[in-house]
């Protein structure tokens, strides 16, 4: 499953990033010292939160792509970093809960193939 | 890191890394105004560094590419409403009284402010680590104080006991810990 398969059966808007980018799991969290040591390499992380640091935690871990969710708004400068580091960012207007719960389906989907 | 201590552990080893010999550690509280103070005489940065700082993909290691030390406690501080500052004193420009000082600004009734957790860890961490270096510890809350100059220390077992020896440095706990419980009574 790619970004590019996720981005129309969740909604989302693509605003950076690669979207053939191969996607293993899911990861949900807002704190970002946290997730910065827990999210995997190629997974999909969730969150709230829009700030600069998102693009530098998403890079760092090499997640396959962010989305933010619930409506929340990276300012231009986030989303001009994320293009420069090649991070891939999605919004959207869902709740974190029903976009994990939807991309739990999806990947549930993907392993009975 | 969900404890701001593990943030204070995080910040003062830049001021490690940048060669410091006195390092002071401050927090002071009155009331939901918590204010941290990190102080050092290391090699300081020069004013274009200082402005980087804020940046995530500005760091001085070599290893990685991104530097999340400031930009996680801003971002901790910024959550409650308040806020990091820091000036620096590099020391090409002030060779006599080069070094720099960080001061973070919470409030501690904020639903998001991150409990400081067990800051004891931290300057024992902190000592045992680098146990050349003079650290002050200063915590001081609606009228308790605590204090820890390992100058102090240092004075008291001589040179030829380092200040990372274990039994020195569980003495160090045991002393900051009783401190803190005078707080409680």
């Amino acid at each position: 499953m790619k970004v590019k398969d996720i981005v129309p059966r969740l909604g989302l808007d693509m605003l950076s990033g690669d979207a053939d980018r191969e996607i293993s799991g899911c990861y949900v969290g807002d704190l970002l010292s946290w997730v910065m040591s827990h999210a995997q390499f190629d997974e999909c992380w969730i969150t709230i939160m829009s700030n600069i640091n998102v693009v530098a935690v998403a890079s760092l871990t090499d997640v396959a792509c962010v989305i933010i969710a619930e409506g929340a708004r990276p300012e231009e400068n986030v989303i001009e970093a994320a293009k420069a580091k090649g991070v891939c960012l999605l919004l959207s207007e869902e709740t974190v809960f029903s976009l994990a719960a939807e991309m739990a389906g999806l990947l549930k989907e993907k392993q009975a193939e | 890191m969900k404890e701001l201590s593990l943030y204070i552990l995080d910040i003062t080893e830049n001021s490690v890394r940048a060669g410091a010999k006195n390092i002071t550690v401050s927090i002071e509280e009155k009331g939901s105004e918590f204010r941290l103070t990190v102080i050092d005489d290391g090699c300081g940065m020069k004013q274009e560094i200082v402005d980087r700082l804020s940046d995530p993909f500005y760091t001085t290691r070599t290893t990685r590419k991104v530097g999340l030390g400031v930009p996680f406690l801003t971002l901790a501080a910024e959550q409650t409403g308040g806020g990091v500052s820091i000036t620096s004193k590099h020391i090409d420009e002030h060779p006599d009284d080069h070094g720099t000082v960080l001061e973070a600004t919470f409030d501690s009734s904020h639903i998001d402010f991150i409990p400081l957790g067990d800051i004891v860890s931290t300057f024992v961490t902190l000592i045992q680590g680098s146990p050349d270096i003079d650290f002050l510890f200063r915590h001081i809350k609606d009228g308790s104080a605590m204090e820890l100059d390992t100058k102090q220390i240092r004075e008291v077992l001589g040179e030829d006991v380092p200040l990372s020896n274990a039994e020195v440095l569980g003495w160090i706990r045991g002393f900051v810990n009783e401190q803190y419980d005078e707080w409680d009574k």
